[in-house]
């Protein structure tokens, strides 16, 4: 009697699970179907999306057919819509249709799907530091199994270089950043300082902590916004035998020469350093194109002037490092899309692209022939940049710089926020840097 | 006895006094978003804003529905939640029933083993589960995203219940079982009744939690058509140098709304069955 | 019939026991496994089993370091425990007072910071609480005449800043548990009690909390591993990448993270979250007797 309780109560209980299981399956298909209503191009569940792979297969050999190319990126969505559309557009012949889709953690995201032909991405865009690391997981295809390079004759020799890793180019340059002295016109005075020390000087005398208005402000204890005094007092982070520079002379002589600024600098917070310069509380921030559309919304008058024209006491000039942002192809696409691809990596070099980025979001195309366009001549901002680019040292893009950002930074804050000496701080932070690149292989 | 009265008056005065403030100060952070929320266009923070807004507008909340796929979050976060707590639930309540009522060897073991494994960061195990579900092509599935979700809150729902079941007494059940009631009935028919408080507050902690979790969410859910509520607004706004405040703090709090309707609903019901009963234990 | 006695239980416990060891036990044992391999970035689909190598790495991240964010964790923990338990405790009580008739509306209103997302929490108590400049605090230290302060700058500012953050967002929880539990408590006690002239503390010692001790028990345990484990409210409030405010404040998961995660040495940081699984496992021991009381 009980016996026959308890196995009635183990059927119902599989009844349950089965029906469950039932109802969510048929959740995610229906979802599936709407979803591909919704957008016939993106492919992602399971079953469709192996269809849409065959299918793919066999468009390479008929040209008619759609090719739906899927590239995720982490960067702003105004810049990659300009990139998408622009693409689309001119691929519509050829029924490519490119999406681009926003991955926050792309590393991380990357090292799971780098290789997910079924889930992942065709492609990615990205700044070219983290390529040696993902060259090396080999979920990249080098672009020139895909595309003829030297066609692309045009691109800045500097931002091919940065989509180079050991004498492979796993990337295409789009455009690149650099750091930029950003000033608001209607609170600076007089002229602009020529060398740091007597920008320097300047801030000591228009600099009022305690009121919170302040001359210069800049994210002072991050790796990225201290390199400009780094490279230019001939320190280094990492070099490209990956050897850590943090308690070379030259890098610590810029530290302590950074932290001289950084106590006039505000807290150093990206929320905060921005805010106070929206705000007309900071007159010039150190900053890239990417305040800009904050700053026009705040109708502050900007000026712009490259960190280059500003000349440290050695006599070198300010070297920010640049970061260039490309588009690389995973190893996995190449089988199935190889033409198609090609066909992307080819319309993303083009000059009109690259007036078009200059145009909408102040980038600094790698294409040099966009400059010729009178408007991006006239563009006070791209100017300084491709001006910085002489001597603008581009982000190391060998793996072990991945370990380097986190003891940087701490060893800056160290020196900046909590006021430890320069001296035991690089060696302690020296030591870290050298532990995290060794635990990597 | 009029005394009384005033007195108990004056103490329930204090009372909401001292609770007024205590959600004041709870809910600074809250009103600070919701201010910067309301606040137009600016783009950032100011150092000129108070706590209550200056100038009101609802653009920004406008803007969340317009530009990003927001209902569609919202149902699929619907559908996460319930789903969870439809499967989580389900299992922890025979589970911790059994705990509960079964005398055997090894019981305190097994709980004890829950607990420890429950000790294992979970972010941890995201790898793990990432191939586990490429083989089961539970990728991009929101059938996927359920199981690692009951699965996650399945051993604190279970030692949660328990510890609400041990305090029925036993003589109730073992009334209706010279009544002739089988264990399936006792179950639906005695315990779930008189353990709705319980079952209700377990609940709310998976539906809250389900609401809230974002990484498994933007990890394997690959479109932004499928993202939960907290996945989209994570993806979209989550590094300093691409958020728009204004809109941001604008969908953080209609994230945050639906729970707080939900929480203030089922509130009546967690009265127990045991006091409105009039069982002693 | 006695064989099948034993059985029946189990015959309960089967699909939790499926849904646990699917997504709570595989992990761990594959993370067991990746441990035993080299698997890196230059080694990331060909890797291979090379034994205990990672495990003899991982106990030389044992250093003064970790022995520093061990102690840190405990004394977190331990705080923010007892904080909780007894602040949720009176606020629970208050709210059930008969005749409070705002209560419901109090109660969800309390629990708004349970209700956002926790990166969404933390951003606004680092930006809009703690920051520099714009901060709540330091606004209301200059109207006050004092100085700005950052909270975040040194470790024991840090730490309490980390604290209140983390009560904040775990209060909510727990006054939701003792006021759950507190529904089960049988009035007639406390109609009783008050004839005999009992006040509000002997009310509450011995009565209130002998009754719920056992209902919110498993809830106090697990919130002590969700606390000792707490990684977000540190990490992103302190330690960000690219906005670090200068504390050196680590617990053993943020430690383990700065020291083995960021490496993308996933053979080795397997092996770092294997033994830090073993040391809760030992520290849990201690709890055990708790526990025992218990079932």
């Amino acid at each position: 009697m009980k016996k026959r309780r308890s196995f009635a109560l183990c059927l119902v209980l599989i009844l349950i699970v089965g029906s469950l299981a039932g109802c969510g399956k048929k959740n995610s298909n229906k979802d599936t179907s709407s979803n591909s209503k919704d957008n016939a191009v993106e492919a992602t569940t399971d079953d469709t999306s192996t269809d849409q792979t065959k299918e793919a297969d066999e468009q390479t050999t008929e040209e008619t057919k759609p090719v739906s190319i899927t590239v995720w990126h982490d960067g702003n969505e105004a810049i990659m819509q300009t990139i998408q559309d622009y693409i689309n557009n001119k691929l519509v012949e050829d029924k490519i249709t490119v999406t681009f889709e926003k991955k926050t953690g792309l590393t991380d995201q990357l090292k799971l799907y780098g290789n997910d032909s079924n889930n992942g991405p065709d492609m990615y865009f990205y700044a070219h530091d983290s390529l040696g690391m993902f060259a090396e997981m080999g979920i990249l295809s080098p672009v020139t199994d895909v595309v003829d390079t030297s066609a692309m004759s045009d691109l800045l020799p500097m931002t091919v270089d940065a989509c180079t890793y050991k004498d492979t180019q796993y990337m295409i340059p789009v455009y690149f950043e650099t750091l930029l002295f950003m000033y608001n016109k209607d609170l600076w005075e007089g002229d602009m300082p020529t060398t740091t020390d007597a920008l320097y000087d300047y801030m000591v005398a228009h600099t009022d902590t305690k009121a919170g208005t302040y001359a210069v402000v800049n994210q002072h204890s991050t790796a990225y916004n201290v390199a400009p005094y780094i490279n230019g007092f001939g320190g280094y982070i990492i070099d490209k035998d990956a050897k850590a520079g943090l308690n070379e002379q030259a890098t610590k002589d810029a530290i302590t020469y950074n932290k001289k600024f950084a106590d006039l600098e505000a807290d150093g917070d990206y929320n905060t350093v921005t805010t106070l310069f929206n705000e007309s509380k900071a007159a010039a921030i150190i900053g890239g194109p990417w305040l800009v559309s904050g700053i026009n919304d705040a109708g502050i008058n900007l000026g712009i002037k490259s960190l280059a024209s500003f000349t440290l006491p050695n006599g070198n000039a300010l070297a920010p490092y640049s970061g260039v942002q490309g588009i690389g192809v995973l190893k996995h696409a190449v089988d199935s899309k190889k033409e198609a691809l090609a066909k992307v990596l080819t319309a993303i070099t083009d000059m009109d692209l690259g007036i078009a980025l200059a145009k909408t979001a102040n980038c600094a195309p790698s294409n040099t022939t966009s400059y010729d366009d009178a408007e991006v001549a006239a563009n006070e901002m791209v100017v300084a940049m491709k001006e910085t680019a002489a001597t603008a040292v581009p982000m190391p893009n060998i793996p072990e710089m991945s370990a380097m950002w986190g003891p940087t930074e701490s060893l800056l804050a160290a020196v900046n926020k909590s006021g430890e000496d320069v001296n035991k701080a690089a060696d302690t932070y020296q030591e870290n840097a050298i532990t995290a690149i060794k635990d990597m292989q | 006895m009029s005394t009384k009265k005033i007195k108990k008056r004056i103490g329930l005065f204090t009372l909401n006094v001292f609770f007024i403030i205590i959600c004041f100060v709870g809910l600074v952070p809250i009103l600070y978003a919701f201010t910067l929320s309301v606040s137009g266009d600016g783009g950032a923070l100011t150092s000129k804003m108070s706590i209550l807004p200056t100038s009101f507008t609802l653009k920004n909340y406008a803007a969340v529905f317009r530009e990003k796929p927001f209902l569609l979050w919202f149902k699929n976060s619907m559908v996460l939640s319930i789903g969870t707590m439809i499967i989580a639930m389900g299992f922890a309540i025979i589970a911790a029933y059994a705990f509960s009522r079964f005398q055997f060897r090894g019981k305190r073991k097994v709980l004890l083993l829950l607990l420890l494994l429950n000790a294992f960061p979970q972010i941890l195990s995201m790898f793990a589960i990432f191939r586990l579900f490429k083989t089961l092509n539970l990728i991009n599935s929101q059938m996927g995203l359920i199981l690692i979700y009951a699965g996650s809150m399945c051993i604190f729902s279970i030692w949660n219940m328990k510890g609400y079941f041990d305090t029925i007494p036993i003589e109730i059940e073992e009334a209706s079982k010279i009544d002739g009631a089988s264990n399936g009935q006792l179950l639906t028919k005695i315990i779930l009744p008189l353990a709705l408080p319980a079952i209700i507050v377990t609940s709310v902690m998976v539906l809250i939690f389900v609401w809230n979790e974002y990484l498994f969410a933007t990890t394997f859910l690959l479109n932004d058509k499928s993202y939960s509520l907290a996945g989209g607004l994570y993806q979209l706004q989550a590094d300093d140098y691409t958020r728009s405040w204004p809109m941001f703090t604008a969908a953080a709090i209609m994230v945050s709304t639906p729970i707080l309707v939900i929480f203030f609903a089922i509130q009546k019901y967690m009265v127990s069955g045991l006091t409105a009963g009039g069982v002693k234990g | 019939m006695k064989s099948k006695k034993k059985i029946t239980p189990w015959i309960y416990f089967t699909p939790a026991l499926i849904l646990i060891s699917v997504i709570i036990v595989f992990p761990i044992l594959y993370t067991g496994y990746i441990s035993l391999t080299n698997m890196n970035v230059f080694h990331w689909f060909d890797y291979k089993i090379i034994g205990f190598d990672n495990y003899q790495r991982a106990l030389l991240k044992i250093d003064s370091g970790f022995i520093k964010a061990v102690f840190t964790t405990f004394i977190w923990t331990a705080l923010n425990m007892v904080i909780q338990v007894v602040v949720a405790y009176l606020i629970a009580v208050g709210l059930n007072t008969p005749g409070l008739k705002l209560s419901r509306l109090y109660k969800t209103l309390l629990m708004f910071p349970w209700a956002m997302p926790a990166y969404v929490s933390i951003l606004l108590w680092r930006v809009g609480i703690y920051n520099t400049e714009f901060g709540l605090l330091n606004k209301i230290f200059v109207s006050l005449g004092l100085g700005k302060m950052n909270f975040l700058s040194e470790n024991v500012p840090a730490f309490i800043a980390c604290m209140v953050l983390n009560l904040w967002m775990a209060l909510p929880f727990m006054i939701m548990m003792i006021d759950g539990a507190l529904q089960s408590v049988d009035r007639c006690y406390y109609e009783s009690a008050t004839l005999d002239g009992a006040g509000f503390l002997v009310k509450n010692i011995y009565i209130t909390i002998p009754s719920i001790k056992q209902i919110i028990a498993p809830a106090v345990i697990m919130t002590t591993f969700t606390t000792f484990k707490q990684f977000d409210i540190i990490y992103l409030l302190t330690l960000q990448k690219g906005s670090l405010t200068g504390s050196t404040l680590q617990t053993i998961i943020t430690y383990a993270h700065q020291n083995a995660f960021v490496s993308n040495n996933y053979g080795l940081s397997s092996a770092v979250s294997i033994i830090i699984f073993l040391i809760i496992i030992v520290c849990s021991l201690g709890t055990n007797r708790g526990v025992k009381e218990e079932v």
